[in-house]
């Protein structure tokens, strides 16, 4: 492999780790807002019964 | 919704992937009798800022760690999980690109007995182990004491690190920015102060957004005891 191509194949891994490292944070993110949301209507919902 | 943290992130990941072209297309050659592999040289640019970015994170962690025994305030342990996170992170992309550099350039991807790179390896080690740690223990004083404990002890490896190639130099390089030796040339650390301030900017947005995941997991864990009480 010629040291160009060994670069841009390293070069994209990493980017593309880092890419998946930052949408994982934003994915656990929007999942735990929409269990705290639900859990939230499931109170105020016991709450009124 | 609150997403600060993450448009901080995307700011600093947007510059990071500059960083990566600027480092392949736009900055210049090193000597062809200076290195047995020039082209992988230019994974410097991002190797060095995940280095400094990762030392900020293990500051924050030890800041966060200390705080937490002194002050026991959630935002303290909020910082000291959101920055072992981060630090894991930037950590792995340093080790990562450190041995795909060795590879080419050493003809091995890791060299045991070098200090730097064994002292920087535990450290990633040490923010990998209170990730998976504090993910499989139920959260508690002592939990969090016990982990609060590595953060701040796990820190002395960072002078360490530092210093490791100023006194006992085995194969990684010594340091190249600003020494008495001379320093890089301009064009190259115009890419590679934009790499560290890329990172930098990660770094932050990292913790911004693990602070802002762990006080979401508090909340949760909070709402469903209150859940489990009504239904009881």
């Amino acid at each position: 492999m010629s040291g160009q191509t060994y670069l841009t194949v390293a070069y994209l891994g990493m980017i593309g780790a880092l890419a998946l490292w930052t949408w994982t944070v934003f994915a656990r993110s929007r999942t735990l807002e929409a269990k705290i949301e639900s859990l939230e209507k499931a109170l105020s919902k016991n709450e009124s019964e | 919704m609150n997403i600060k943290g993450e448009a901080v992130a995307i700011v600093g990941l947007t510059g990071a992937a500059i960083t990566l072209w600027l480092g392949m297309m736009w900055a210049p050659s090193v000597s062809i009798a200076a290195f047995k592999a020039p082209e992988a040289q230019r994974i410097f640019y991002w190797h060095v800022p995940s280095a400094w970015a990762a030392m900020i994170a293990f500051g924050m962690l030890f800041v966060g760690s200390i705080m937490w025994f002194f002050k026991r305030s959630e935002w303290a342990w909020r910082l000291h999980v959101a920055s072992s996170e981060a630090g894991l992170a930037t950590g792995l992309m340093c080790v990562w690109s450190g041995c795909i550099w060795g590879a080419a350039e050493w003809g091995v991807p890791w060299d045991w007995t070098d200090i730097r790179l064994n002292t920087f390896a535990m450290l990633t080690l040490l923010s990998l182990y209170l990730v998976l740690g504090r993910r499989s223990q139920p959260d508690g004083v002592e939990t969090r004491d016990t982990f609060a404990a590595f953060g701040m002890y796990g820190f002395v490896l960072v002078p360490v690190t530092y210093i490791a190639t100023r006194l006992w130099q085995i194969r990684h390089p010594g340091p190249v920015v600003a020494t008495s030796e001379g320093s890089l040339n301009s064009d190259m650390s115009i890419v590679l102060f934009i790499g560290a301030i890329s990172f930098t900017v990660l770094i932050i947005g990292y913790v911004m957004a693990g602070m802002r995941l762990t006080e979401l997991e508090m909340r949760l864990e909070d709402l469903q005891n209150q859940y489990e009480e009504r239904v009881q």
